[in-house]
């Protein structure tokens, strides 16, 4: 008996049951396989979770340098497994904290980082030779990076981690001194060609869907944007010609949401392994099926919390925890409870910590590999989430691809009428929201403890570090480097060799970013009613 | 509508500035402005109704510069609304300030309209 119809968050129908039926045409060998092996949708490796856990990282940042080393090193005595920073938005844009287009937002939403200095002090004290980083930045403040771990005699050919560098996720930022998107492609070209060469275990891009996703694009087309994007850059090295494929294609990395709807979450991970072997394989002919192995980082997905009611959000993380967990994810950032209401606390850090810890270690959900595999709803999801996401490639390369449809605006377009659609959505009711849509308190029944920044003295601290670092360094030398860079800039060479060299004898990173964005024009970004 | 300073986070900005147009307001999306630029942009614009989005916990440092140019430009009468992740117990001093509305996130669109609607009467004849 057929009751009302249901559908999943991205609108896909759902059957009141799943039968065999349902997963008849699977071809158990060539569309599931074992974990390890392709064409590896039921996981990157052949142990899974009864190998290793998934590494438990916490994107974060505040305040200064200092500080947030203090954060770092707490989040490591926690127990967490690799570090993750998060820039403060001016170094996101590129200025130093000194800039007087720089008043208000030094350490707000991340650290600053604009010096070789400033990481030395973020990273001070940390294992950075044995746990691995994400750096949610485009590839000079990875520079920087390599040259502090070179200079504790580590050896870069062995260093593990993570650069965002991704078009897509930056692209939401909405920020000024930005180059357009062919600029940005290159540098990332660029950037990561260099790390093949210099650091060949280092992620040099991690294809990031979280931003997008939380702007209101559905599961499929989270993953079509994802893949259209890291075809862009697959399309891009092709194009320029300068390393074999499977040099790089092996080390890129990829970043989701964990949204709401349960099994539409675990299917979407599971479905993007598929989706990706098949890229790798069947469009790129790359045979060595390391390429192919969709590793991806999954976040709790901000936009489903609520400042009403706030501990409710910390329902929705475990949930959604789970579904990462269960979709098979490598990396996992449960997020803080309280993000809708203030910056995390210490209390909602360590309960963010625990979530993962307790899932790993108490649910017994890590005893087996792909617990969900053969369900015949989970299959039958899968299968459905991958036909629509290659439809939506199709659309995004019907358009020239992914840098081309953010060059003519379709992007931006896009990502402005998704909130609002979204917003109307809750306000009809269609989309439930607990607490906040229906069964909303009149009051707000209880307070959270919360954090609050100084946002008053991490410019002056910040700036007079620079005044004292500009002071100090070589100014030949600088001048040099940056000359060298600046023409590396505006000719077709690789500017990372340069980058290297700049940062190594000074150059901040609002020097280099600047170089980088004067070669092609700033960009302007459009978003606007 | 406007985010005063540098951050991203957009969204919230967007659906308000569009619920409030959909409602039959004249809206001006100004994006990024620095507090002095939306004061001189309120100014040129004469409007009746500012509103600055803050998501990073700057607020009390770029409402109190926006408040001020609007003072030295005359428009200090303006209705000014703050949204974002507001600290409740700033709401008090925010208030102080001259700051008409704050709304945190999940306010429901309809409220910030009618609210709006109901102080705006006034000024518009």
């Amino acid at each position: 008996m057929q009751t009302e119809q249901h559908f999943s968050a991205s609108g896909i129908p759902i059957k009141d049951i799943y039968t065999p039926e349902d997963t008849k045409g699977l071809d158990y060998d060539k569309d599931l396989g074992i974990a390890g092996e392709p064409p590896f949708t039921r996981g990157p490796y052949p142990t899974m979770y009864r190998g290793q856990v998934w590494t438990i990282r916490r994107l974060t940042g505040f305040n200064t340098p200092e500080d947030s080393n203090k954060l770092y090193r707490e989040q490591y005595e926690l127990g967490q497994t690799g570090f993750s920073v998060a820039p403060d938005i001016t170094t996101a844009i590129g200025v130093d904290a000194d800039d007087p287009m720089v008043e208000y937002e030094i350490g707000h939403s991340g650290l600053p980082l604009n010096t070789i200095e400033d990481v030395d002090v973020a990273f001070d004290g940390l294992p950075i030779d044995r746990a691995s980083t994400y750096l949610a930045e485009r590839g000079p403040i990875t520079a920087m990076y390599f040259a502090v771990a070179e200079k504790r005699g580590i050896d870069l050919k062995q260093l593990r981690g993570t650069t965002a560098g991704c078009m897509i996720s930056w692209g939401v930022l909405n920020i000024p001194l930005q180059p357009p998107p062919r600029g940005y492609r290159r540098y990332g070209a660029d950037f990561i060609e260099w790390c093949s060469e210099v650091a060949p275990k280092w992620n040099p891009i991690c294809h990031d869907s979280y931003n997008v996703r939380d702007l209101g694009l559905n599961a499929y087309e989270e993953l079509g944007m994802l893949f259209a994007s890291a075809i862009d850059f697959v399309e891009e090295e092709k194009r320029r010609g300068r390393i074999p494929l499977d040099r790089f294609v092996r080390r890129f990395a990829f970043n989701t949401a964990a949204h709401n709807d349960f099994f539409e979450e675990i299917a979407k991970i599971r479905a993007a392994r598929r989706i990706w072997y098949k890229i790798v394989t069947d469009r790129y002919g790359i045979q060595d099926p390391n390429c192919a192995k969709f590793r991806v980082h999954v976040q709790s997905s901000g936009s489903t919390h609520t400042a009403q009611e706030p501990y409710n959000n910390l329902i929705r993380i475990a949930y959604q925890t789970l579904a990462a967990v269960l979709g098979g994810a490598q990396s996992i950032h449960a997020n803080g409870y309280d993000e809708a209401v203030c910056l995390p606390t210490d209390q909602s850090m360590l309960l963010s910590i625990r979530t993962e810890q307790i899932a790993a270690l108490e649910t017994g959900v890590t005893n087996t590999i792909d617990p969900l595999g053969g369900s015949y709803y989970i299959e039958s999801l899968t299968d459905e989430l991958e036909e629509r996401t290659w439809e939506y490639i199709k659309m995004i390369e019907d358009m020239g691809g992914m840098a081309q449809a953010m060059q003519d605006g379709w992007y931006h377009r896009l990502l402005m009428d998704k909130p609002i659609e979204r917003q109307k959505k809750v306000d009809s009711g269609e989309i439930p929201i607990v607490g906040v849509n229906i069964f909303r308190s009149e009051k707000q029944p209880y307070k959270v403890p919360i954090f609050k920044p100084d946002p008053a003295t991490s410019r002056e601290i910040q700036a007079e570090k620079l005044r004292k670092f500009r002071e100090k360094r070589d100014k030949a030398k600088h001048a040099e480097a940056m000359k060298r860079l600046v023409e590396a800039c505006n000719s077709d060479e690789n500017v990372y060799p340069y980058v290297f060299e700049a940062v190594k004898v000074g150059a901040t990173f609002g020097e280099v970013s600047r170089a980088q964005v004067d070669a092609y024009g700033e960009w302007p970004y459009p978003i606007g009613l | 509508m406007v985010k005063a300073g540098l951050e991203g986070h957009w969204a919230g900005l967007i659906v308000v500035s569009n619920a409030l147009r959909d409602a039959g307001f004249e809206v001006i999306y100004g994006g990024n402005m620095t507090p002095a630029e939306v004061a001189a942009t309120a100014a040129q614009e004469d409007v009746n109704v500012v509103g600055i989005s803050s998501l990073t916990a700057n607020y009390m440092l770029t409402v109190p510069a926006v408040i001020r140019g609007l003072k030295e430009r005359g428009k200090g009468d303006v209705l000014l609304l703050l949204g974002g992740t507001i600290y409740e117990d700033d709401f008090d001093a925010l208030k102080k300030m001259g700051v008409a509305g704050i709304f945190t996130p999940g306010t429901p669109m309809e409220e910030i309209v009618n609210f709006v609607r109901e102080k705006t009467s006034a000024m518009v004849k």
